[in-house]
């Protein structure tokens, strides 16, 4: 049994009078990817920017029960500290108005990395991570909204890396790609999946199959089933699961 | 035969064509009639030199009045520049939903919605009479600044809103600070906005004549020396010129020089803002 990083305990969450997850007990395990699918408006986000603490960020949420990192409740720690542990990346793939080498490089030296020599290695590291170095190695210093949308939102990734997060939280980071973009996010995901407790949330079921340990039904704001994603897929205990990954709604 | 909704929606489309048409035209007309009857007397002299001639004005030209706004103007945009900012700042960035912000927004639109002649005798009340300032230069700048303080707050608010909001948020999730990412990232994003709004204020201020008709104008003043002494500007020049039916020549002359002065500055300030826009775009 691998380490849990995240654990949710009894987790509710709401917009003003507006219940939007209830009662979720969740675990997310080092090194393992785990998908959350569900239909759209079932809280999958939500939840995702409740682990990261972003979601404090707007007006009217709150929330109560607790969210475990690494064993202890994230609601103690410093807001700043968890979503630099917990890295999210969002559905637009977003390029900071800044050349390709700060995007990698900017919370890094807002955390105090001022050394050249080390500033090279992260970037480079984070980008070959992301499997974009070869392909801005010699652009470094161009702004990074020349890049393509897939190349966007693994810059986005290589952002989040470079802060060491134990975390990696993706809602929906291929909706907006093509084919080809979708498959180069994907092989960046598995391969990060050796040193991170992934979670992504995805529309796309075959997705969810091909990158997924873990796989998390979400309805309504509820957690209706987890399970190894061939159980989910294949022998899902519950009816309404079967009901969506079959396809008949979504 | 045309069907009649598509009929409808041709004449909706030429309405809306016809009334712009018309507002254009209008300005074009002002634009014109002002060009025809002033430019034939401007020239360097007119622009360089003093008012000369009985009664003054009659002759000469408008120097003193350029420098006289030209002052006006700027130490108004240093009083109420940063203030506006930082309002700013903290209304788009940091309070937009406490209730703070909320009273401060109807504050400013309090203040937007005072004439600009009351905003004038409030200064005279309290610079010129109580502080014992007298008529000057900095009075006048005053009154100025109340004046565009609540435009600035508004148009840089704007020029603020108009980051794209995901980037605030892949920002905020990185755990950076507010601060940080709005020096780093939002700031430099909307610099361009931030100065047209500044520009924008620049030339409603140059524009204005009651703030500054009973807090720093004079009929003769030399260029200004002093943040103390009354000083001339254009729009209270021109005023006097066509009030006390000085010279008509001269009073249009003058008129297109503030004309020529205001969409200049008014141009230069949208150039601004499709830069900001294009910047964001690309």
């Amino acid at each position: 049994m691998k380490d849990v990083v995240i654990e949710l305990k009894n987790f509710n969450s709401r917009y003003g009078k507006q219940e939007v997850l209830q009662n979720i007990s969740l675990t997310f395990p080092h090194q393992t990817i785990t998908a959350i699918i569900g239909p759209s408006g079932c809280g999958k986000t939500t939840l995702l920017r409740s682990i990261n603490r972003s979601a404090e960020l707007e007006s009217g949420y709150s929330c109560t029960g607790d969210i475990l990192l690494s064993g202890a409740s994230m609601f103690n720690m410093n807001a700043y500290s968890v979503r630099r542990q917990v890295g999210m990346v969002f559905q637009t793939p977003v390029a900071l108005p800044l050349s390709i080498r700060q995007n990698v490089l900017f919370a890094p030296r807002y955390y105090g990395l001022r050394q050249r020599a080390l500033q090279d290695d992260l970037v480079e590291n984070c980008l070959r991570k992301v499997a974009l170095w070869e392909e801005v190695k010699d652009r470094l210093h161009k702004p990074a909204s020349q890049l393509s949308g897939g190349q966007k939102q693994r810059l986005a990734i290589a952002r989040v890396l470079a802060v060491k997060p134990r975390v990696l939280l993706l809602d929906e980071p291929c909706s907006s790609l093509d084919p080809a973009s979708t498959e180069r996010v994907e092989e960046t995901i598995r391969g990060l999946a050796a040193e991170l407790c992934i979670v992504i949330v995805t529309h796309n079921l075959a997705q969810a199959r091909r990158l997924a340990n873990e796989t998390a039904f979400m309805l309504n704001g509820q957690l209706i089933e987890t399970g190894p994603t061939e159980n989910i897929f294949s022998s899902p205990k519950h009816e309404k699961t079967r009901d969506f990954v079959t396809g008949l709604f979504g | 035969m045309m069907k009649p909704r598509h009929l409808l929606d041709r004449l909706f489309i030429l309405s809306l064509w016809i009334a712009a048409l018309i507002v254009i035209t209008i300005l074009a007309a002002i634009i014109l009639y002002l060009f025809s009857k002033g430019s034939s007397f401007i020239s360097l002299d007119f622009i360089l030199d003093r008012p000369q001639g009985s009664p003054l004005g009659s002759a000469g030209g408008v120097m003193p009045a350029i420098m006289g706004t030209i002052w006006l103007v700027l130490l108004a945009l240093l009083a109420a520049g940063f203030p506006a900012l930082f309002t700013a700042i903290y209304l788009n960035e940091y309070g937009s939903q406490r209730k703070s912000s909320r009273i401060m927004n109807i504050l400013l639109q309090s203040m937007a919605s005072v004439p600009s002649i009351i905003t004038g005798l409030f200064i005279y009340a309290l610079c010129v009479v109580r502080l014992g300032w007298g008529i000057s230069l900095l009075a006048g700048s005053m009154a100025l600044a109340l004046m565009i303080f609540p435009v600035l707050v508004v148009s840089i608010r704007e020029a603020l809103r108009s980051v794209d909001s995901q980037t605030r948020l892949a920002a905020a999730a990185l755990g950076v600070s507010k601060t940080y990412s709005l020096r780093r990232i939002i700031l430099p994003q909307a610099i361009p906005g931030i100065l047209a709004a500044f520009l924008l204020a620049m030339g409603y201020a140059a524009g204005a004549t009651a703030p500054i008709m009973v807090t720093a104008a004079a009929i003769v003043a030399p260029a200004p020396q002093s943040l103390f002494q009354p000083v001339m500007a254009l729009p209270y020049h021109l005023y006097i010129l066509f009030n006390e039916h000085v010279s008509m020549q001269q009073a249009y002359a003058t008129a297109l020089v503030l004309l020529i002065l205001l969409l200049s500055i008014n141009a230069l300030a949208l150039y601004l803002r499709s830069w900001q826009e294009r910047k964001q775009a690309g």
